[in-house]
């Protein structure tokens, strides 16, 4: 029931919409304040479900499974990645020489530090009880994204002049 | 204490009284909540003080038409005769203008929490919550965002209150104390703790992470992490490698993206941010 007035900021969007609908004159004298932000047609993606509560009102939200390689370990790995990339992108402007090692460190760490990130952004907006399928999709296409892109940038490193050199090309070019 | 006036001048003044009680209510009957019978102010109003009227929408949604659709009602009122916070003038609207006006509120100075909506686009308190004077422009007022509407401004929260159960809330200990009397706590195990008691549990912060927003059902939101950590480094308790564990999981506690909108909008000047940060680093290593 209560779901009807679920999240009322997106509700005041809904609301604004029969402006969009009504006739031009009735949108010529209104202001177009509202108008000027809406440019594209709005979608729900993944609306609100009517409220669902798990067990009665007095039990506790469950508690999941311990799992370090989720959690704790993933972020102190995630944090290790990237601030080892700050140095990483500062060494070979900064010593002056290109070393093919340190670049091919430069390149792991970044696909690494990308594909932890895009898992984030899968994990937060792909819920696993709302779209188990979408989820595992979009998670084995990053893994297939990232493979590829390894691939690439392998084949860059040894074939071609790698990644600092090109940036330091397109820099001066 | 200025803009506390009597409800005796709030007839002489009329000038935003309702047309529908007006006639039948006698003085007795329409006398505010948030107003105090005050002789100086009294005269000063009735000789004529300019209104300053002040309009406020508020979301409107009432559970008995489910499919009617949630509306902003105006209300106008005179902030010479309405107390300085909001919900002064939430009392007063319920008062005299609407009584079908639905919010929650207790103790109106802080402590409780039930007040908590979204006021002018930021959660907060509508007892700490003053009326800005400084211009004419229209004050809103939400419900909690993303929260499940009972009606009007009461947000359901199920959900958050379930979390904090799942936290166990509670000291939780199996050696009884040395001299069998309390347990004991050094001054500085005790400072480690101020910060974190003082939350209230309002869920002002919880409802504006956009993180909580999207996996409230999974993800236990700044405020229960801020307890939770709470529990943590409590010098008393014995149970803090279970408490970790709970949370060593991808959802509990590490979709906290370092947002900060919690520590921004939390009424009680806490910083649930920093004790979420403070567990991810306990946790780290």
């Amino acid at each position: 029931m209560a779901s009807v007035a679920r999240s009322s900021l997106l509700r005041q969007v809904a609301s604004a919409r029969p402006a969009f609908q009504q006739s031009v004159i009735a949108r010529a004298a209104r202001p177009t304040a509202i108008t000027a932000f809406h440019t594209t047609a709005r979608r729900d993606l993944l609306p609100p479900l009517p409220q669902h509560v798990d067990g009665t009102v007095n039990d506790a939200a469950p508690v999941p499974e311990p799992s370090p390689s989720h959690g704790s370990y993933h972020w102190t790995f995630d944090r290790l990645v990237a601030a080892s990339l700050v140095p990483l992108t500062v060494a070979p402007f900064a010593a002056g020489s290109l070393n093919p090692t340190l670049d091919a460190f430069l390149c792991a760490t970044i696909l690494i530090h990308s594909h932890t990130g895009f898992q984030n952004v899968i994990i937060d907006y792909l819920p696993k009880k709302r779209v188990p399928r979408t989820r595992k999709a979009f998670m084995w296409g990053l893994n297939a994204a990232t493979a590829v892109v390894g691939l690439a940038l392998y084949e860059f490193e040894t074939t071609d002049v790698g990644i600092t050199e090109t940036i330091k090309r397109i820099w001066t070019a | 204490m200025a803009a506390l006036r009597s409800s005796a001048s709030l007839l002489l003044g009329a000038a935003s009284r309702p047309v529908l009680r007006a006639a039948a209510a006698a003085p007795a009957a329409v006398r505010g909540m948030a107003q105090v019978v005050d002789g100086q102010q009294q005269s000063q109003s009735a000789s004529g003080d300019a209104a300053k009227l002040k309009t406020f929408q508020i979301y409107r949604w009432n559970p008995d038409t489910p499919t009617e659709k949630p509306k902003m009602q105006s209300y106008t009122l005179d902030l010479n005769k309405t107390g300085p916070m909001v919900l002064d003038a939430l009392i007063r609207i319920k008062n005299e203008l609407d009584p079908t006006l639905t919010f929650r509120r207790s103790c109106r100075e802080g402590i409780c929490g039930s007040c908590a909506m979204n006021i002018n686009g930021t959660n907060t308190l509508a007892c700490l919550c003053r009326i800005p004077t400084e211009d004419n422009a229209e004050l809103k007022v939400y419900p909690l965002p993303h929260t499940y509407v009972v009606k009007d401004l009461v947000p359901d929260l199920t959900q958050f209150y379930k979390q904090y159960k799942s936290i166990k809330p509670y000291l939780q200990r199996d050696t009884p104390a040395e001299d069998g009397k309390e347990y004991r706590q050094s001054k500085a195990d005790r400072k480690k703790l101020d910060g974190l008691y003082e939350c209230i549990l309002c869920a002002c912060c919880s409802t504006s992470c956009p993180s909580y927003w999207w996996n409230s059902e999974e993800y236990l939101g700044p405020a229960i992490l801020l307890q939770s950590y709470r529990w943590l480094v409590d010098s008393r308790d014995e149970k803090t490698a279970q408490r970790k564990d709970a949370l060593n999981n991808s959802m509990s506690l590490y979709r906290c993206h370092t947002i900060l909108n919690c520590t921004r909008t939390c009424p009680k000047g806490l910083n649930p941010g920093l004790a979420i940060a403070q567990i991810k680093k306990e946790m780290a290593f």
